[in-house]
C-alpha cells in the first residue's frame, strides 16, 4: 500500500510536508510519570512518544543481580498495545523488545558511571506510547534525559538519530511510512568525545550510501544533543532558582528553638 | 501482596482518623471526597477513541497520583474460519501495568496484578447486556473486534475506580468508521477489466451506492466484502456510549466505609468492596458486577446497605464525569475545527498533483496522520 | 449534602503549541571554555553531563565530575562548586547521600540475624544492628541470646523509626542506631516524603510547632509528622521504657491535632512541589499563612491555594 505513496515527491517534500534534511519536532517533559520515580522524561519526535522513569541507584530486588564492583543496569521496555497503526500486544518476553532492551544496555552501560555505585541497581523502565518510527531513537534520547534528571553520573549526553536513503537520496528522523520502505540506520553518538555508542541497522544498504547516511545523521545528533541539552539546562536552571537560599528564608533558622 | 508498606503505628492512625466522629485522612479529606481528576480523550491518535486519566495529580509538578491510559482499536474480524470473530462484533479488554507503577514488586507479582485488573474489566465490560450495536459489519460475514487495552502507568491508590473511568471515556470517544457493503456482479462482456481500473482501480467490484441492501434477502448474501466510503471521516459513535459502567471502590473499615483511598489508606483498610455500575439511563445505575477484596467479611445486611449506598455513588460520579466528557468533545470539536481551516490552507497552497499524498498530507498537519494512514490500509 | 461535591474533574495542563522544527544550525550557546572566568567569579554556574569546565592540570576533579584529555568535565546535571583547587558538580535532583552523624528517617524491610535492613532511600539499604539499639532493662546492658529471638518485638518489617547514620561499612553501606532516647520507633502520626535535597541540614531536626505538632526531618528526605509528646513524657519514668519505645499503639489524638498534621503534611507536600527547601521558619509561616485563610487542610492541595501559600512564604523570607 505504501508504493501509493510517494516518499519524496517532486519538489522535494516529504510525505508529512518534511524536507529531506528535517528533523521532527521535539518535545521534553520531564514531569514524573511514575509512582515517585528518582528521575523520569517524556519525549516526542513527532508522533512518536516515549516516557521513561528512572529508579536508583537502589537496593536489588535480587541480590544474585548485584556485582561486588559496579551497579547493575536493569532495563525493562513496554509497549502500549495501541501505540502503532496495528494493534499488537507485546509481552516482557517478545524478542522485538527483548532486542530493544538489549540495544539500550549496550547503549547505556558504558555511559553511566556504574563503578560508583557497587551492590546497587540502576532500574530504566521505559513506556512506549506512541510509534511513527524511530522508535530505538526515541528510547535512547528518552532514557538519557531521564537518567540525568535523576541525578545519575553520565560520562555524556548520548543522543541518537535515524537516517535512510531513499533511491539516492538521504533522509533523517524516518516515520513509519519511510521506515518501512527504505534501508534506515539508527546511529547513537557521544557528542562530546563524537564517538559512537550505537549503529543499528536491519535493513540493507549499500556502502556508499551509507557512509553518507552516517556522516549526515552524525551532524543531525548535534541538533538533537542541542534540544537535549537546553531542557536539562532549563529544569536545572529553574530548580536551582527555586532552591536559591535567597528567595527563602533557608539559613537563618538558628535563632528557632522550641 | 504488598504494594506499600505500612507500620502498624502508621494503620491505627489512618483507622482511628476515619472512625473518628467527624471522620479525618491523612490529607484532610473527608470519607467520600475524590481527589481531583485530571481528564484528557483523544490522547492516542492512533486508536479509534483514548483517554488519559490521573487522580490526584499535583498541580504545580504533575507528580504523584493514579495514572492510566485506555485505548479502543477496531479490527475487522472475519466471523467465519474459526478465528474467534462474533456475528455482531466483540470487545476484548487487557490491562497492563508499567513496572514505573509498581517500582517495588517482582516482575512475577506484576503479571498477577495485570491479570486481576484484566479479569475485572473485561468480564464487566464484554458482557451481553453492554454489547454495542454497531459493531457487526456484514452478518455472519464481518465484524468489528472492539480491543480495549489500558495501561497503568502509576497507582496511588484507588485503581479500580481509575480503569473504569478510563475505559468508559475512551469507549465514549470511540468512533467506529462507516462502512459501505460491497458485492460481485454479473458482468457483461462489455468494457474491459483494464478500462476499470483506470476509472476507479476496484476491478470487478462494484460499489453498491445504498446500504439498504440488508432488507433484501436476495442481495444480502451478495455482499461479500465492504469498504470505507471517507477516510477521512471520524466515523459514527459507538452505540450505546451512556451504559458504560462505572466502579464504585468502597475501602471498609467497619463500620465507616470511605471512597478513593489512597495506597496506604487501602493497606488500612480491612476489605474493599467494589461495585460496578452500568446506566441503562441517566441517574438509574444497574448494579453490573461485584467484587470482595482483601481478607474481612461481611453480612448481608450490610452489603444491601453498601450497594444502596454505591449506588449513590456512582450516580455522582456519573453525572461529573458525563459533563466532562462533554466538555472534552467540544473542546476537541473546537480544535480540529482550527487544525483543520489551517490544513485546508496549508494544502491549498501547495496543492500536491497527488490527491492522495494530498489528503495525508492535510491530514498529517492535522495531527490525524497515524488515523489517516491506518483507514488508508483498510481500504 | 447541599453544595457537598463528592468528585471534581479537570483537565491536564496543555501542551504549549511549540511550532519550532529543529533545523541544522550552528550551537550557538556554547558555554565558552574559560581557563579561569566562571570558576573564579562568585556567579552561580550550571553544568550537565558532558560539559568541560576547566583543566584537569590547574583543578582537582571532585564529585560529579570526571577526567578525561586532561580536561574536568561534569557528569550530573546541577550547581558547580568550587573549593580551593577542587572542582566538584552538586547534582539538583538525586538520591539520598549519606554521611555519618545525619539525621535519618527509613522504614523496616527485613529482619536478619542480630541485624535489621532499612530502607532510608539511599543507594542501598540501610543496616541497623541490634548492638546499635537500645534494649529493655538498661541502656547500658549487654545484648542477650533472648534479644536476638524476639527481636521483631523491638522492630519489624513495616515499622518506622528514626535514627543517625553511625558508620559505613567496606562496600558502602551505611549503618545506623538508635541508641539516644530521642531515636526509635514512630508513632502517633503519618510520614510524607520529599526529595532529599529540600531538606537541608539544620542544628535540629527536631521541630515543635505550636500548633501540638511535632516534626522530624530526616535528612533523606522523609518527615514524619506526629502529635506534639512533652519532653518528661518521652524519656519515661526510669529514662527508658522499653515498652513504650517500642509499641505500636498510638495515644489518644485530638481532633483539633489531626487537623494540624494534616495541614502541615499538605502544606509541604505543597512546597516540595514547588522545589522550597523545608526551614523551621517557613514551615511555621506556611502554617500560619493557613490558618489565617480558615480553610480546610484540604484545600491547600487546589493549585491557586498552593500557589499564593508558596508566593507568601517565599517573599517574607
Amino acid at each position: 500500500m505504501t508504493s501509493r505513496i510517494e516518499i519524496l515527491n517532486a519538489g522535494g517534500y516529504r510525505s508529512d510536508g518534511r524536507r529531506q534534511f528535517e528533523l521532527r519536532t521535539i518535545e521534553i517533559d520531564f514531569s514524573p510519570h511514575g509512582s515517585n520515580s528518582d528521575g523520569s522524561a517524556t519525549i516526542s519526535h513527532g508522533l512518536t512518544q516515549v516516557s521513561v522513569s528512572v529508579f536508583g541507584p537502589r537496593e536489588a530486588k535480587m541480590r544474585s543481580q548485584t556485582f561486588h564492583d559496579r551497579a547493575n543496569i536493569n532495563i525493562e521496555l513496554n509497549i502500549a498495545p495501541f501505540s502503532a497503526g496495528e494493534r499488537r500486544k507485546r509481552g516482557r518476553g517478545d524478542k522485538r523488545v527483548l532486542e530493544l532492551v538489549q540495544t539500550l544496555k549496550s547503549t547505556f552501560e558504558p555511559v553511566i558511571q556504574m563503578s560508583l555505585y557497587p551492590r546497587s541497581q540502576i532500574d530504566i523502565y521505559v513506556q512506549v506510547l506512541q510509534q511513527d518510527g524511530g522508535l530505538l531513537q526515541a528510547c535512547i534520547n528518552a532514557t538519557t534525559l531521564a537518567l540525568a534528571n535523576a541525578g545519575i553520573p553520565l560520562f555524556d549526553l548520548v543522543c541518537a538519530v535515524t537516517g535512510g536513503v531513499h533511491s539516492t537520496s538521504p533522509l533523517l528522523d524516518l516515520t513509519q511510512l519511510e521506515e518501512n520502505d527504505l534501508p534506515n540506520v539508527t546511529i547513537a553518538v557521544m557528542p562530546r568525545s563524537g564517538k559512537m555508542a550505537l549503529v543499528s541497522m536491519e535493513t540493507r544498504l549499500h556502502v556508499d550510501r551509507f557512509e553518507e547516511i552516517f556522516r549526515l545523521a552524525g551532524e543531525a545528533s548535534t541538533v538533537i544533543h542541542g534540544e537535549i541539552k537546553r531542557a536539562v539546562k532549563e529544569t536545572t536552571a529553574n530548580l536551582v532558582d527555586a532552591m536559591q537560599p535567597g528567595k527563602s528564608s533557608a539559613g537563618t533558622n538558628a535563632e528557632n528553638e522550641y | 501482596m504488598a504494594l506499600v508498606s505500612v507500620s502498624k503505628a502508621e494503620k491505627s492512625y489512618i483507622q482511628a482518623g476515619i472512625l473518628a466522629s467527624p471522620a479525618h485522612r491523612l490529607d484532610g479529606r473527608s470519607l467520600h471526597d475524590f481527589r481531583s481528576i485530571a481528564l484528557e480523550t483523544g490522547v492516542a491518535p492512533l486508536a479509534n477513541g483514548s483517554a488519559r486519566l490521573k487522580i490526584g495529580r499535583n498541580p504545580q509538578d504533575g507528580s504523584g497520583g493514579t495514572e492510566v491510559l485506555a485505548a479502543v482499536k477496531l479490527e475487522v474480524e472475519n466471523v467465519e474460519g474459526g478465528t474467534g470473530g462474533v456475528d455482531g462484533g466483540r470487545i476484548v479488554c487487557s490491562v497492563s501495568c508499567s513496572p514505573s507503577a509498581y517500582p517495588n514488586i517482582s516482575s512475577g507479582a506484576l503479571d498477577d496484578l495485570q491479570h486481576d485488573y484484566t479479569d475485572v474489566i473485561n468480564q464487566t465490560l464484554s458482557h451481553p447486556s453492554l454489547h454495542p450495536a454497531n459493531l457487526g459489519i456484514l452478518p455472519r460475514k464481518k465484524s468489528w473486534l472492539l480491543n480495549l487495552d489500558i495501561v497503568v502507568l502509576a497507582d496511588a491508590g484507588n485503581i479500580y475506580d481509575a480503569l473504569f473511568m478510563s475505559a468508559r471515556a475512551a469507549l465514549w470517544d470511540t468512533k467506529v468508521p462507516r462502512t459501505r457493503s460491497i458485492e460481485y456482479k454479473a458482468r457483461k462482456s462489455g468494457p474491459s477489466a483494464k478500462d476499470k481500473d483506470m476509472v476507479g482501480g476496484s476491478g470487478d467490484m462494484d460499489v453498491d451506492q445504498d446500504t439498504v441492501s440488508g432488507f433484501d434477502t436476495r442481495h444480502t448474501s451478495g455482499a461479500i466484502d465492504f469498504e470505507l466510503p471517507d477516510y477521512w471521516d471520524e466515523g459514527e459513535i459507538l452505540d450505546g456510549r451512556n451504559r458504560w459502567p462505572l466502579c464504585v471502590s468502597l475501602n471498609l473499615i467497619p463500620p465507616a466505609h470511605f471512597l478513593d483511598a489512597t495506597l496506604q489508606e487501602e493497606a488500612s483498610a480491612s476489605i474493599r468492596v467494589l461495585l460496578m455500575f452500568s446506566f441503562a439511563s441517566p441517574g438509574q445505575p444497574t448494579l453490573q458486577g461485584m467484587r470482595m477484596l482483601g481478607p474481612g467479611e461481611l453480612s448481608m445486611a450490610s452489603l444491601k446497605a453498601l450497594i444502596k449506598e454505591g449506588g449513590k455513588y456512582a450516580n455522582e460520579m456519573h453525572s461529573a464525569l458525563t459533563s466532562k466528557l462533554r466538555d472534552e468533545d467540544l473542546r476537541r470539536n473546537q480544535k480540529a475545527r482550527e487544525k483543520f481551516a489551517l490544513g485546508n490552507l496549508w494544502v491549498y497552497i501547495k496543492c500536491a498533483s497527488n490527491p492522495v499524498l494530498k489528503i495525508i498530507t492535510q491530514l498529517a498537519r492535522n495531527g490525524l496522520y497515524g488515523r489517516a494512514s491506518m483507514e488508508y490500509r483498510i481500504c | 449534602m447541599s453544595d457537598f461535591k463528592m468528585i471534581a474533574f479537570t483537565s491536564f495542563p496543555q501542551y504549549q503549541e511549540t511550532f519550532k522544527t529543529p533545523v541544522f544550525e550552528e550551537d550557538g550557546d556554547e558555554m565558552d571554555l574559560d581557563e579561569n572566568g566562571f570558576l573564579e567569579s562568585d556567579e552561580l554556574k550550571l553544568a550537565w553531563p558532558g560539559e568541560s569546565l576547566t583543566s584537569a592540570q590547574a583543578y582537582m576533579r571532585g564529585h560529579g565530575t570526571y577526567v578525561d584529555n586532561d580536561e574536568v568535565i561534569a557528569s550530573v546535571a546541577g550547581v558547580v562548586e568550587r573549593v580551593n583547587k577542587l572542582i566538584t558538580v552538586r547534582p539538583v535532583r538525586t538520591r539520598y547521600n549519606p554521611e555519618v552523624g545525619d539525621l535519618v528517617v527509613g522504614r523496616i524491610t527485613e529482619v536478619q540475624a542480630r541485624r535489621w535492613k532499612v530502607e532510608a532511600n539511599s543507594r542501598q539499604e540501610a543496616v541497623l544492628m541490634l548492638s546499635s539499639v537500645n534494649l529493655p532493662g538498661g541502656v547500658q546492658r549487654r545484648k542477650l541470646e533472648s534479644d536476638e529471638l524476639q527481636m521483631r518485638m523491638f522492630f519489624e518489617e513495616g515499622d518506622l523509626l528514626v535514627a543517625e547514620v553511625q558508620a559505613f561499612f567496606g562496600d558502602g553501606t551505611m549503618s545506623l542506631h538508635t541508641r539516644s532516647l530521642s531515636y526509635g520507633k514512630l508513632r502517633n502520626g503519618q510520614l510524607i516524603t520529599v526529595p532529599p535535597n529540600l531538606v537541608r541540614r539544620l542544628k535540629s531536626h527536631f521541630i515543635s510547632l505550636p500548633c501540638g505538632v511535632d516534626l522530624i526531618l530526616g535528612l533523606n528526605g522523609y518527615i514524619w509528622i506526629s502529635k506534639h509528646v512533652k519532653e518528661n513524657e518521652r524519656e519515661g519514668e526510669e529514662g527508658f521504657d522499653a515498652e513504650a519505645v517500642y509499641s505500636n499503639r498510638n495515644d489518644n489524638i485530638d481532633d483539633s491535632t489531626r487537623i494540624a498534621i494534616s495541614r502541615v503534611a499538605n502544606i509541604i507536600s505543597v512546597l516540595a512541589s514547588y522545589s522550597v527547601p523545608l526551614t523551621d521558619t517557613i514551615l511555621l509561616e506556611a502554617y500560619e499563612w493557613s490558618v489565617e485563610q480558615e480553610g480546610d487542610p484540604k484545600d491547600l492541595l487546589q493549585d491557586h491555594v498552593g500557589e499564593t501559600l508558596v508566593t507568601t512564604v517565599t517573599a517574607r523570607g
